[in-house]
């Protein structure tokens, strides 16, 4: 199988001002990887993901999707070049319906891109996150939860190759995290997408992923399995403290 | 829907066509100010009103095609004068839109109005400086009725291609940066693009307006045809309508240009203050404009 990086990062900085957010950070994505992103509230997680998907420019460093350097590029290149994202907020378009939500995606970036059984179409996409019965709905019209579910399926709807979500889990009930965490699965095993999660809620997150990166004050301070990162001095220090003095 | 849409617009047009040679002439000068301004104001919605990039802009269009009928008319055709009008107003606008359509909310309005009395006084000062006049009197005027159908086919034009700018992607684009510009960006639109191609669209309608408008006045100069009541008229037209929407603009240009015509002459202050009036109604109390009175009801 094909294990170039799909994105990478080299020495990724992002400053705004006197602050930097995000501190020559360097990190690599494989194709079909299941990734977390971890750290305290500040620790510049949300700044990576708009570096990563165009929606900030990085102050220095590279930027690369397959090999072709986006440092800089406006957003939408990099959704042509496969990488969709989520907002912390959902931002869906209140006004439209949730198929045409959906839809939005698919007549831009998703128009020029393969297009795998799963993410076919409107009905195909709203079927993969149980939102069929809505989808005549105005989105402004949904509950919290499924608007949260809808704007991951606005994401899919690019037909990406990595899909970048922020916080999709927040304010949601364990048995959502669950429903989100096996289409997470489900989408990397059937369309080898990469998934790169940051969640602020870690014991959560630490089930679902095979892989962690440690973000602490804008700088990459670990980087590897769940069981590496729990037990590594730094991390511990830095964030987990008390809360994962014993493993799951 | 697109198809019940057509037809409306088809039995308006006809209706429109009919009426030089019923009316009379007052009536037909009264129409002529309703089809500009249901141009004006139909065009300037399908990109400010879809994007909410309020442009006060329209009075620069308007008045670079009004100089470039003036100034070309003795040797080019009619309709090549009004299409000369448009392409020269729609490349200003890429060169004024490349470098303001970064900006949003009042900053590119502020922008668009200075840019505006940046043309004027540069025209005016071209004009004493180099030309030695202060306006241009026109002696090749075509006759009312061909200025009549031209405005009307331009009307026709702006409404038809807001029927299908709507369901279009171009038209979904200008949606989606209305509704969320960043969120649009990152599904795929080059926002940059589509800013650009919707403001140079909504110039050359104003500027083929202003091409067949400027004969009508037979003398024109910078003040008139630049005047920048003919920019805020049409905002307000289009916000008091419903900018959103298909058929507001149009509605409230002609509620408006009737006003205008029958309080103008009388009392204009009237005028004016009841269109200031209306629109704070309007924005208070019917956000969506007049045209989406309908909608809740249904």
């Amino acid at each position: 199988m094909n294990r170039h990086p799909l994105v990478e990062a080299r020495a990724l900085t992002v400053r705004f001002g006197g602050l930097t957010a995000v501190d020559a950070v360097s990190a690599a994505f494989a194709p079909g990887e299941l990734v977390g992103i971890i750290g305290p509230n500040g620790a510049g997680k949300t700044t990576f993901f708009n570096a990563l998907s165009g929606v900030v420019a990085p102050t220095s460093g590279e930027l690369f999707a397959l090999g072709e350097p986006l440092a800089g590029a406006a957003p939408h290149r990099f959704a042509e070049h496969g990488i969709a994202r989520t907002f912390q907020t959902p931002r869906v378009f209140a006004s439209l319906s949730v198929a045409a939500n959906v839809g939005f995606g698919l007549r831009f970036a998703g128009r020029r891109r393969p297009v795998p059984a799963l993410l076919r179409d409107e009905a195909s996409i709203l079927a993969l996150l149980g939102l069929e019965a809505q989808a005549a709905l105005p989105a402004a019209a949904i509950t919290p939860s499924q608007q949260r579910l809808l704007e991951i399926g606005m994401a899919l709807a690019t037909r990406p190759r990595v899909l970048l979500l922020d916080e999709v889990a927040a304010g949601l009930v364990e048995r959502e995290i669950e429903a989100i965490a096996r289409l997470a699965h489900r989408l990397r095993d059937e369309l080898d997408l990469t998934v790169i999660w940051i969640e602020h809620a870690v014991t959560t997150l630490l089930r679902q992923v095979e892989r962690v990166i440690v973000l602490h004050e804008g700088r990459k301070i670990a980087d590897g399995t769940p069981a590496e990162v729990v037990r590594n001095p730094e991390v511990v220090e830095a964030y987990l403290g008390d809360e994962m003095a014993e493993p799951a | 829907m697109m198809r019940r849409d057509l037809v409306i617009l088809a039995v308006l047009a006809a209706a429109a066509l009919a009426l030089p040679y019923v009316a009379s002439e007052f009536v037909v000068s009264l129409a002529l100010s309703c089809l500009m301004y249901a141009a004006l104001a139909s065009s300037w919605a399908s990109f400010c009103g879809s994007t909410r990039y309020l442009s006060l802009a329209t009075a620069a269009f308007f008045g670079i095609g009004a100089y470039t009928s003036a100034l070309t008319l003795g040797t080019l055709p009619w309709l090549a004068a009004i299409g000369l009008g448009a392409a020269i107003a729609a490349a200003v606008a890429v060169v004024m839109g490349a470098a303001v359509l970064h900006l949003r909310g009042t900053y590119f309005a502020v922008l668009t109005f200075g840019m505006t009395e940046l043309i004027r006084h540069s025209i005016a000062y071209f004009e004493k400086q180099v030309t030695g006049t202060v306006g241009r009197v026109l002696t090749v005027v075509p006759e009312r009725d061909t200025i009549y159908l031209t405005v009307l086919g331009l009307a026709v034009a702006a409404v038809l291609a807001a029927i299908f700018i709507r369901p279009s992607r171009f038209g979904l684009a200008m949606a989606g940066i209305g509704a969320d510009e960043q969120r649009a960006e990152t599904l795929g639109v080059d926002t940059r693009v589509v800013k650009i191609a919707g403001f140079a669209f909504t110039a050359a309608f104003a500027g083929a307006v202003g091409a067949a408008m400027s004969v009508r006045w037979t003398y024109i100069d910078p003040a008139t045809v630049f005047n920048p009541f003919i920019g805020f008229q049409t905002v307000l037209i289009a916000l008091i309508g419903g900018a959103a929407t298909l058929w507001g603009p149009l509605l409230a240009a002609v509620v408006f240009s009737l006003l205008a015509e029958t309080l103008r002459l009388q009392m204009p202050q009237v005028y004016m203050m009841s269109l200031g009036l209306l629109l704070i109604l309007s924005v208070l109390y019917l956000p969506g404009g007049l045209a989406s009175i309908r909608w809740r009801r249904a």
